[in-house]
């Protein structure tokens, strides 16, 4: 009951004239950002941040409008995916199996269809899941003390990668660089420079907006440089509108994808990609009779339902205890710790209205997402005509002019350029970039939160392991990285088939 | 190859890191200041890059000649536009890098000075004129 009376004002707060306008802009501009291909969630998020500042939105305001873009992309994505072979964003990879055959038969419709009912479901039922479980959640994380928090803290560092199979050790380097780049600057509790080479400029450290904005959007151009051809092209259009069999086919796929992405999104740094490859995989062991790959429905609905469930659910951890469990998720956080918001389990009881008009809004976001996605698709569909030479040069100038905007300091945009080499590098090098942003962002209340409890002891380190709490957290992280490890090894050891 | 490039750096960027924070004392109150921090982080990054730089599993493909010269032409014009934005004013400065960067992207010269002359001034119409943002439209060069 509780529940449902916050629920309702926070609709009161969602239904407010400029959050309303904000939705819908945030869910068309998601959408486009999502279709484009090579701009997915985060690099969305990560060019309109700057501009939410510069507009002075309060906090919910720009937290609805960043939730309408992010949720606009995972339905988004699936767009170019299915039309063009390109996933619009990584998640939407999974998709690309079964839509793109579906198109290329000339059930394009049928397949978007489906898919972005398989998105409302998804993302609807993970809505429905956050407002459940999240105070609980955050009801359960007020025990934590600082010790509790360092070990979360070093969970959420060690699972961020995921058990996506890449290097778990260079997902902990890059969460260490990023660590390390956060020190640079004033000590805020003793005021020693750190790291600073005697430059006043790095006193306040660096920007974590500026530095994702580099990392996500600018290495993006350099990337795109690499590869000149982008193929592909657009499908024959085929039928106009979709049959609703075949729509229907993918509704049990679409509960079944829900629920496990759902689960998948909120662990933390497992994010939308792993829920949409468990959704599929799933699916796949469950009805497979050799019609997947093929163009199946379900194997449509099931990854789409998955990776929007797992965006739903990977806002839980970064509301509930302030640790993110996606990469979009955690530029979002950066945005809530620079506007003085932190996240984590007072939230619900200090700022109830941020907490649930957000949860309201996720509600409206996606009705708007299922109008815009069923009649307006061929709007969508005729922006991925636009050329690449076109496009990226805006995202630069928007870039440049988001930063400027908040800073007013060209040696901001200089450090958005090194941020942008350096994302550029790390990636090539298979290092994820979420660490490193996560490391920049949450490392100062990590360190704040491991000097609290060393002070508690008097600097005795066996404090960290004290509580069954941290214990706990601590065992789990072993026994993911573990898991990590043995996969990650695996993927490189070619299987005998 | 490039993961032993790689751990190697973090190596010495992590040496270099925990050797620096010797000089950051601890405060009044403080037991161990702010120099224990980056210990805990720096001393396992070196571990970890070491590791890495012993049993490297990646390589890294680049891109080919005129793949790399693109990326630096890029790379040029973006400091370039960093540099220039006051200087320049943000209409002229983004002209010039949204054509640079358009046609290192494949735009054909005329195509990239129309997008680059309708852009330019329409994002700064767009966003200083109609949603506020303050962009300075002449730069400090030309007073």
């Amino acid at each position: 009951m509780e529940i449902l009376s916050s629920l309702w004002s926070g609709f009161a707060v969602a239904a407010l004239p400029i959050n309303l306008a904000l939705i819908f802009g945030g869910c068309f501009a998601g959408t486009l950002i999502g279709a484009l291909p090579g701009l997915g969630p985060v690099n969305g998020v990560a060019i309109l941040i700057p501009l939410t500042f510069a507009f002075g939105l309060d906090a919910t305001s720009s937290m609805i409008l960043l939730s309408a873009v992010y949720y606009g992309c995972m339905y988004g994505g699936r767009i170019s995916a299915i039309l063009l072979n390109i996933p619009g964003d990584e998640p939407a990879i999974m998709t690309t199996l079964d839509g793109y055959p579906m198109a290329k038969k000339g059930q394009a419709a049928d397949a978007l269809a489906i898919s972005g009912l398989a998105s409302f479901i998804g993302a609807t039922l993970a809505t429905i899941g956050l407002t459940l479980f999240a105070p609980m959640l955050a009801k359960a994380a007020i025990h934590f003390g600082p010790s509790d928090y360092f070990a979360l803290y070093v969970m959420a560092f060690a699972t961020i990668g995921g058990i996506t199979g890449t290097d778990p050790r260079k997902t902990l380097l890059a969460a260490m660089l990023g660590l390390m780049l956060g020190t640079v600057g004033l000590d805020p509790s003793t005021g020693v420079a750190r790291y600073t080479f005697g430059s006043f400029n790095l006193y306040d450290g660096f920007d974590p907006i500026v530095a994702l904005v580099g990392l996500f959007a600018i290495s993006e151009i350099l990337f795109f440089l690499e590869e000149r051809a982008h193929g592909g092209g657009l499908v024959p259009p085929g039928r106009v509108f979709p049959r609703f069999s075949r729509v229907r086919e993918g509704l049990g796929a679409s509960l079944r994808g829900s629920l496990i992405g759902f689960v998948a999104g909120i662990l933390p740094g497992a994010g939308a990609s792993l829920g949409a490859v468990m959704s599929y995989s799933f699916e796949k062991r469950l009805s497979d009779k050799g019609t997947f790959g093929q163009g199946d429905p379900r194997g449509v609905a099931a990854p789409e339902a998955g990776n929007n469930a797992a965006s739903g659910g990977a806002l839980i951890p970064m509301l509930t205890l302030g640790v993110p469990g996606s990469g979009t998720t955690a530029v979002m956080l950066a945005m809530l710790i620079s506007l003085n918001i932190q996240p984590g389990p007072l939230l619900f009881q200090r700022s109830p209205d941020l907490v649930w008009g957000l949860v309201a809004a996720l509600y409206l976001a996606n009705l708007v997402l299922l109008i815009l996605n069923l009649p307006l698709i061929g709007m969508f569909t005729r922006v991925l005509g636009l050329p690449a030479w076109c496009l990226m040069p805006l995202v630069v100038a928007i870039s440049y002019l988001g930063v400027y905007a908040i800073t007013h300091a060209a040696f901001d945009l200089m450090v958005m350029v090194g941020f942008g080499i350096l994302g550029f590098v790390l990636r090539k090098l298979e290092f994820s970039l979420v660490p490193v942003v996560l490391g920049l962002l949450l490392g100062m209340d990590m360190e704040n939160n491991l000097r609290r409890a060393l002070s508690i002891s008097g600097g005795d380190f066996t404090i960290l392991v004290e509580s069954p709490i941290a214990v706990t957290i601590y065992v789990l992280t072993i026994a993911f990285l573990a898991l990590s490890l043995w996969l990650s090894r695996r993927s490189i050891v070619p299987t005998p088939s | 190859m490039t993961d032993r490039l790689a751990g190697l750096a973090f190596v010495l960027l992590a040496t270099g890191y925990v050797w620096l924070s010797a000089g950051y004392t601890a405060g009044f109150g403080d037991p161990l200041g702010p120099a224990i921090f980056p210990r805990v982080v720096g001393i396992p990054a070196i571990i970890l890059g070491l590791s890495l730089a012993i049993w490297p599993r990646h390589t890294a493909i680049w891109a080919g000649p005129a793949g790399l010269a693109r990326q630096a032409a890029a790379v040029a014009l973006l400091i370039f536009y960093a540099l220039m934005l006051e200087p320049l004013g943000f209409v002229a400065a983004s002209f010039v890098s949204i054509l640079g960067l358009g046609l290192l992207m494949g735009a054909t010269a005329l195509a990239g000075v129309v997008t680059a002359g309708l852009a330019a001034p329409g994002l700064y119409v767009l966003f200083d004129r109609l949603m506020g943002l303050p962009l300075p439209l002449v730069g400090t060069w030309f007073g």
